[in-house]
């Protein structure tokens, strides 16, 4: 059953598309920048969430879908007003719906009373009675005596087409008016459509669904039982649909078989009443059988079976070893136009990978090539160093290209964060907008999965503790509204997430009291407010007492910075009193290569991230000045610049390189400050491929990850914004505790 | 002709792709002998158990023996109808 399992895993894959293109439809129409189309594509997502899970036999979905589809039907056709109760009416049950697929998928228990109370909600909204149960089908309206052959002739020695009218309406409750359009519809499943876990009965039973539908059977093509294969496909169907549904719909019911069946879907248009449109039908119909015949004999007419015409089976059939061909023409335009939007292919996320890291070992073979070239002292200008060069270009290309594949917009992490703030807002009794900018900012798949959990757990925090109460937020003269804002923006090289409120800002005092009596610092250490803001990341430091049932999932925010820093990223904060606070990501557009320069540390050979870097220089005696105790900085065109030495920092040597020995890197860190970090030599500027560090090993302060040289050896990549953080707070404890000393 | 001894068999509660080459194979067996097909346990029934069943209805008509469908249940009688197909063409009368 590998097959159905992977058919079940596409469908929940497509599952997460719908959803996010529900919810963007939704936001939109929230927004009041929706129009009908708008409405019309969160239906159709709806829908195909509906008809898939129909065919893996999720009953609690596809009821639930049902009642939802049929409340957004209203939408659609003007019944329902739109109005912002509407709307929310709707996200809440995008969220249910959400559920509902998540937990088909993983398994696990739906709040039924959750279900049943929004469903009775949708049907109040859409002032329908409640959705009936999808399966099995009630029956009240039939009732059968076994059948016994023999009687009135009713044989099927001759293999019958017998049309049988359909009434859907005692078991689908959605009343649908005789339709605006007229389906004739050919439809011949092959095997694989079975052998793919569909069955045409599911797919007759979703187009009925759309309207008044008659269906006829072809059974000329099924064999005796001596000679049929049980997994063969050998019947065909005839359906003739009135429907006030559009085309698009009709075939979205084949969308997951329309290469697994031969399929031909033709339209009219009907605006007249029932009888006079049958006739109509009728005139057309003949009308296109005489012309057929006219062009060829060979052409039969296929899908032209008058309604109510009397059956003549034997004539009919003779048609349907043609169907296949003549389906096929059919079929194969509207096959391409499906395609064509966005011509994409799904792929194995195993193979990209793959792909990346052979693309890696390519960069590191190359640069030991580069390497061997000129240790084997062949001039620059040999035909092989200028081969070499294309080649380390072609290298690059490839690079990018590969990158490419992995990069992604976070619009739909930033989009899964709008029900967040949602039922954050609910819970809190806050009033909160969400506003996200930048969502087309690409970063790397991975990255973007692993950003949900911590930006989660951001946005609860920022409505949960940030936002104050509407009454505090009025009498602080502010609007009762809290905003809450996300922004997403490529800055030097990596992407940088800001989630920030317009809230109170972070209570220093509470913070320190809070961090003194969980035993995180002394009560007499002495602080910097940025300090005291980034206690907030302190392991052990969310507390029972701050804890609500909304930000207390047992995460604090030391999970988040670890989560973050597995991703080479950082987190910062920012926060102003009565202005509210700024969490700041910064996180690198890949997780595979990056452009160093390489630099040589007492003996060790180090990466610094080429995008960190401004200038290099070598210091001048009269530049390098003294400050406090511990500090130099580096005057640079007229300005003081705080000069780092990276040995040690990183505790490679115990007394600080005499500067004037040694090279300046410049370097920029993330908050845009400039900082002077002091090496001993510069090798030179090599693209080196990312090993992480902390999957191989764990967590090295200073160090964001290690790489192998082209000569085979081990070098660390430096993370600069921790070494200048580092020897800043470094320098500011050895300043206060002389001040300390001096009191 | 006869009367041969009618076989009775009852069809189980999913009639999927998986049942339908064991259904198949449980009809053959009884080929030549009228036979009773008992439909009241069936839940779902997909497309092919339907053609199988088809056949078999028309393969028994061709034998000129006897076949009924007895006390279809609704999901039976729903797929049959969703299919566009008569309960009459699932059944053969002997001649």
């Amino acid at each position: 059953m590998d097959t159905m399992a992977a058919i079940k895993q596409t469908f929940f894959q497509e599952c997460e598309e719908q959803l996010t293109e529900m919810e963007e439809g939704l936001l939109m129409i929230e927004r009041e920048e929706g129009d009908l189309e708008t409405i019309n594509a969160v239906f159709r997502a709806v829908h195909s969430i509906k008809g898939g899970a129909g065919a893996f036999g999720l009953d609690d979905l596809v009821r639930f879908a049902h009642t939802f589809e049929t409340t957004l039907d209203g939408m659609r056709s003007g019944k329902l007003e739109i109005t912002p109760q509407v709307v929310k009416l709707m996200l809440r049950s995008a969220d249910v719906l959400s559920d509902l697929v998540r937990i088909s998928r993983d398994g696990g228990e739906m709040d039924a009373t959750r279900v049943a109370q929004m469903t009775e909600e949708l049907s109040k909204a859409g002032g329908m009675a409640p959705a009936p149960a999808v399966q099995p089908a009630p029956a009240a309206d039939f009732s059968f005596e076994p059948v016994a052959a023999g009687g009135d002739g009713a044989g099927v020695d001759e293999f019958g087409f017998a049309p049988v009218q359909i009434s859907f309406d005692t078991l689908i409750s959605e009343d649908v008016a005789a339709g605006a359009h007229r389906f004739e519809i050919s439809f011949t499943p092959r095997p694989e459509l079975y052998s793919k876990a569909n069955d045409a009965l599911r797919l007759l039973r979703e187009l009925g669904r759309l309207g008044d539908m008659e269906v006829a059977c072809d059974v000329a093509a099924l064999p005796p039982l001596d000679e049929i294969d049980p997994e063969g496909a050998y019947l065909t169907w005839k359906i003739d649909l009135s429907t006030d549904a559009d085309e698009k719909s009709v075939r979205e019911i084949f969308e997951f078989v329309e290469f697994d069946c031969d399929l031909s879907i033709d339209v009219n248009v009907i605006g007249m009443d029932e009888e006079s449109a049958s006739q109509t039908v009728e005139a057309i119909l003949a009308q296109v059988a005489a012309e057929e015949a006219a062009q060829s004999e060979a052409v039969l007419p296929l899908a032209v079976e008058p309604v109510s015409a009397p059956i003549e089976p034997a004539a009919a059939l003779e048609p349907a070893p043609k169907t296949p061909v003549a389906a096929n023409q059919q079929s194969q335009p509207a096959a391409q136009s499906a395609q064509q939007p966005g011509a994409t292919i799904r792929v194995d996320l195993d193979r990209v990978d793959r792909l990346i890291d052979l693309v890696g070992e390519l960069v590191i073979n190359q640069s030991m090539l580069a390497q061997r070239v000129t240790e084997a002292g062949i001039a620059r200008l040999s035909d092989v160093a200028v081969g070499l060069d294309d080649l380390e270009h072609l290298t690059r290309e490839i690079q990018d290209s590969v990158m490419a594949i992995r990069a992604q917009p976070v619009r739909p992490i930033f989009q899964r964060m709008s029900r967040v703030v949602r039922e954050v807002a609910d819970m809190t009794g806050k009033s909160v907008r969400l506003v996200t900018e930048g969502e087309n900012c690409e970063v790397d798949k991975t990255v973007i999965e692993r950003l949900a959990d911590p930006l989660t757990h951001m946005i609860r925090n920022a409505i949960d503790h940030g936002l104050e109460k509407p009454e505090d937020r009025v009498k602080a003269g502010k609007p009762e509204q809290g905003v809450v804002k996300m922004v997403a923006a490529h800055r030097s090289g990596r992407v940088v997430i800001e989630v920030s409120d317009d809230g109170a800002g972070i209570n220093r005092a509470k913070v320190r009291e809070i961090a003194v009596n969980k035993g995180i610092i002394e009560a007499d250490a002495p602080l910097t407010d940025a300090e005291i803001d980034d206690l907030i990341f302190a392991p052990g430091f969310s507390t029972a007492a701050t804890i609500s049932d909304v930000s207390g999932r047992g995460v604090g925010m030391d999970v988040v910075r670890r989560s973050i820093q597995a991703l080479g990223g950082r987190i910062t904060i920012s926060s102003r009193p009565g202005n509210g606070t700024t969490f700041s990501l910064s996180l690198p557009l890949t997780l595979a290569v990056l452009d160093g320069m390489v630099v040589t540390v007492a003996g060790q050979t180090l990466v610094v991230p080429l995008s960190a870097i401004v200038e290099t220089l070598q210091p001048k005696a009269a530049d390098v000045h003294g400050l406090g105790e511990k500090a130099r900085v580096i005057a640079i065109r007229g300005s003081f610049i705080p000069l780092v030495d990276v040995g040690s920092v990183l505790s490679y040597r115990d007394e600080e390189a005499d500067p004037l020995q040694g090279v300046a890197v410049m370097v920029e860190t993330e908050n845009q400050s400039q900082c002077a970090l002091m090496v001993d030599g510069i090798i030179g500027q090599q693209q080196v491929v990312i090993k992480s560090l902390e999957t191989n090993y764990g967590h090295v302060f200073g160090v964001a990850a290690a790489t192998i040289l082209g000569d085979g050896r081990v070098a660390v990549i430096l993370d600069v914004d921790a070494i200048v953080a580092g020897s800043r707070s470094d320098v500011a404890r050895a300043d206060a505790n002389r001040k300390r000393s001096a009191a | 002709m006869g009367k041969p001894a009618t076989e009775s068999i009852t069809l189980s509660n999913e009639l999927d792709i998986k049942a339908a080459g064991p259904l198949a194979a449980e009809l053959l067996a009884a080929r030549g002998k009228d036979l009773a097909v008992n439909a009241s346990q069936i839940e779902r029934v997909g497309g092919q158990c339907l053609q199988v069943l088809l056949s078999a209805a028309a393969t028994w008509s061709a034998d000129g023996a006897e076949l009924t469908i007895e006390e279809p249940s609704p999901a039976f009688v729903d797929a049959i109808q969703t299919a566009g197909l008569d309960l009459a063409q699932f059944t053969a009368r002997s001649n």
